[in-house]
């Protein structure tokens, strides 16, 4: 690895997976700090079962129905940002070890259809939903609204969506390499396979770890908060 | 404004702090849902009046006094300094708000935009810039229960025509309107004027409850100005009077503020459990008529009728169901809004905005999504069980020229009860 690659692609990515971990739960401890009010801010009709509670926090916090009624097309790209992250965390996680199952049923051919497929539509998913929300941003109210912090966070995920999108459509890289590299990390001596240290799609994918390091970095001190406080939010919504 | 002074009042922010609040300035992402379900922005399109530029605000002092990204990079999280352009819009975008949590209902993480106004509130009042009117109105009140003796004989007084006119309506010369009775089931609280006092009176008299009446009005200003001990000590007034009268429980006329502040916030704001239960009235009735303690005419009322759900009778504290019982049981041709329920409008008369009339205006334009939602009924009734809604109705039909009449549950039942 040269000292640039094994800086970002190498030590940042422990810096950021730390400061991920422990920031977000120096921020969830903050909000332990501080004294609950004891005012009860549910609204009606909320439901009377812890179970229906329950469920009313996951369908409330991954779903957020009401949103269709006043804003659909926000709701579908929301929805579609939202899902295609899960996917995409799902996705990544082939780096770490081949799906087995799926890869058995399907060859080696046929996996890297479906990866090709799958991965694809999402990345793709991704950067239109994105690019959606950056365009209404600059418009009326929501740009009265926005400040720095919300166009930064959209057009650092859009370059890292970009940049991932080039690996799978445009990169001479195959999942093999990527695997190598990924355990070099967890064996905590930071390496490129010769495929990768050769091959000038190397400072595709240094960029696209360098964004995603910073978007880790940025998260728990930014509104990405969100992915946690929502539990939070909507469990005062149907509190008794 | 000197440095000091903007250290205080943004020092309201944390004394008030507390985790709920904390959530909702960490959690919110700008996404302005919440811009469609709040009446007063739909209907002024102005971004002050958007749920969620009306809680950056506060959240701009937040980053700005008390966060380390404030400090780090303040560019990018926009914090800002408490000056007095601040503190304008502080002022109209907070006492404009009605209080409805309408917004509330839609936004992804449930933000709740009053929890943040009521903190604005005190922020302003800290700065010497609460509203004038809503103090004078809580500062009247708390001296009405600091000196009660010299208001009781007024009080006996102008109670004697109602009681006349209680006693012809029920045809018995002993019917009465008690008041300081001890020992009595329920202590009734209503409002000034005696407008809710003779409906209830027919009906207690009717159900033969054991009641009295309360010496003070339900309404609350003291919580509609945002100073929490005004309206601790308004509310206490009802449940000091409560306590020695060892009633079992407190039932609030049709006033939706009042029935939330004596349910859902004054144990915790006042940190004491209370020793009797607090009900609303249209609660009771709906048990009256359901255990045939009253009955009613079957000659039903045939124009057409429709029904506002009160923001703090509806989504603030769940009666769907009652109001819409009784009056099934009175008119024979009800109708309902879209959307109703949880999702019903906001007349635009809440949060204490009847009371403030430099906010009439705002107040007649904000209220063009009701006026609309009633036509499409073809309504001629607008039945609602909470007085500042009666009064905005009041207000939209005469300045829309509706042609409507506007009436309390109460009424209804008391002029349909059978005697
Ligand atoms: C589970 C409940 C969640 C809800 C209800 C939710 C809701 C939202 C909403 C309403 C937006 C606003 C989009 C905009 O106006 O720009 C947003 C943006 C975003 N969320 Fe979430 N979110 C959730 C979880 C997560 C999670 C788990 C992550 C990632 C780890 C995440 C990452 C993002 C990103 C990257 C954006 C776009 C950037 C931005 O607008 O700032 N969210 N989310
Ligand atoms: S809907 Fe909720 S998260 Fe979205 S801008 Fe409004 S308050 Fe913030
Ligand atoms: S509580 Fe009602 S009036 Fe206030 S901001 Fe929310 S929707 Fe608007």
């Amino acid at each position: 690895m040269d000292w640039f690659s094994y800086l970002v692609a190498g030590i940042l990515v422990y810096v950021a997976v730390a400061v991920f971990l422990f920031g977000t739960a120096f921020r969830i401890y903050q909000w332990f700090r501080v004294t609950r009010s004891s005012v009860k801010l549910g609204l009606f009709p909320r439901p009377k079962s812890t179970l229906g509670r329950g469920f009313k926090l996951v369908k409330d916090s991954f779903f957020y129905p009401q949103v269709r009624e006043v804003d659909a097309a926000m709701w579908i790209f929301v929805l579609l940002l939202h899902l295609g992250g899960i996917g995409a965390f799902v996705g990544h996680l082939r780096l770490f070890n081949e799906f087995t199952l799926i890869a058995n049923a399907l060859g080696d051919e046929g996996m890297a259809q479906f990866a090709m497929w799958t991965g694809g539509t999402v990345g793709i998913v991704l950067m239109v939903s994105v690019t959606y929300l950056i365009l209404r941003r600059f418009k009326s109210p929501y740009k009265d609204l926005a400040i720095p912090e919300d166009y930064l966070l959209l057009i650092l995920v859009l370059v890292i969506l970009l940049l991932g999108n080039h690996l799978r459509f445009f990169g001479d890289i195959h999942v093999a390499e990527y695997r190598e590299y990924i355990h070099s990390l967890l064996a905590f001596s930071p390496a490129f396979p010769e495929a990768i240290a050769e091959s000038s799609t190397k400072w595709v994918l240094v960029s696209h770890v360098l964004t995603a390091n910073l978007l880790f970095i940025y998260f728990p001190f930014s509104k990405l908060i969100h992915a946690v406080g929502t539990f939070a939010g909507n469990l005062i919504r149907s509190e008794v | 404004m000197d440095e000091k002074a903007q250290k205080t009042i943004a020092g309201v922010l944390d004394k008030r702090m507390n985790r709920q609040l904390l959530y909702y300035l960490d959690i919110c992402t700008r996404c302005s849902i919440c811009k469609d379900a709040c009446h007063q922005y739909v209907t002024t399109g102005d971004v002050l009046y958007l749920p969620a530029y009306r809680a950056e605000i506060i959240r701009r002092v937040y980053k700005k006094y008390f966060t380390r990204s404030g400090k780090f990079y303040p560019a990018l999280s926009e914090g800002s300094e408490v000056d007095e352009k601040l503190l304008d819009e502080l002022y109209k975008t907070t006492y404009a708000c009605t209080g409805c949590r309408r917004c509330m209902y839609y936004c992804p993480f449930s933000i709740d935009t009053t929890w943040f106004m009521a903190v604005a509130k005190a922020m302003l009042i800290t700065a010497g810039r609460g509203s004038q009117i809503l103090a004078e109105l809580a500062g009247a009140a708390v001296i009405k229960g600091e000196s009660i003796d010299l208001f009781k004989d007024i009080i006996i007084e102008m109670l004697k025509d109602t009681e006349k006119e209680l006693q012809e309506r029920v045809g018995n010369p002993k019917a009465n309107i008690p008041i300081d009775k001890k020992g009595a089931d329920l202590l009734y609280v209503a409002l000034a004027g005696t407008h809710t006092i003779l409906p209830a009176a027919v009906i207690f008299h009717q159900a033969k409850a054991n009641w009295t009446l309360s010496m003070f009005e339900a309404a609350n200003y003291g919580y509609f100005l945002g100073d929490v001990k005004q309206a601790v000590a308004i509310a206490k007034r009802i449940i000091d009077e409560a306590r020695s009268l060892e009633v079992k429980e407190i039932v609030i006329t049709e006033c939706g503020h009042a029935y939330r502040v004596m349910q859902f916030l004054y144990e915790a704001w006042a940190k004491e459990k209370l020793p009797f239960k607090i009900r609303g009235i249209v609660e009771l009735m709906a048990e009256y008529i359901k255990q045939g303690k009253i009955n009613l005419t079957q000659d039903k009322i045939k124009e057409p009728l429709t029904y506002h759900d009160p923001c703090q009778v509806g989504r603030n504290a769940g009666f769907y169901e009652e109001p819409r019982y009784i009056i099934n049981q009175v008119a024979a041709d009800f109708r309902e809004m879209t959307p109703n329920r949880e999702k019903n409008w906001c007349c635009g008369g809440g949060g204490g905005l009847v009371a403030q009339p430099d906010l009439d205006d705002f107040r007649i334009k904000t209220g063009e999504i009701k006026v609309e939602q009633i036509k499409k009924t073809g309504a001629r009734i607008v039945v609602s069980p909470c007085e500042n809604c009666r009064l905005q109705l009041d207000s939209l039909n005469e300045k829309y020229n509706m042609g409507i009449q506007i009436t309390s549950i109460m009424d209804l039942v008391a002029n349909a009860i059978t005697i």
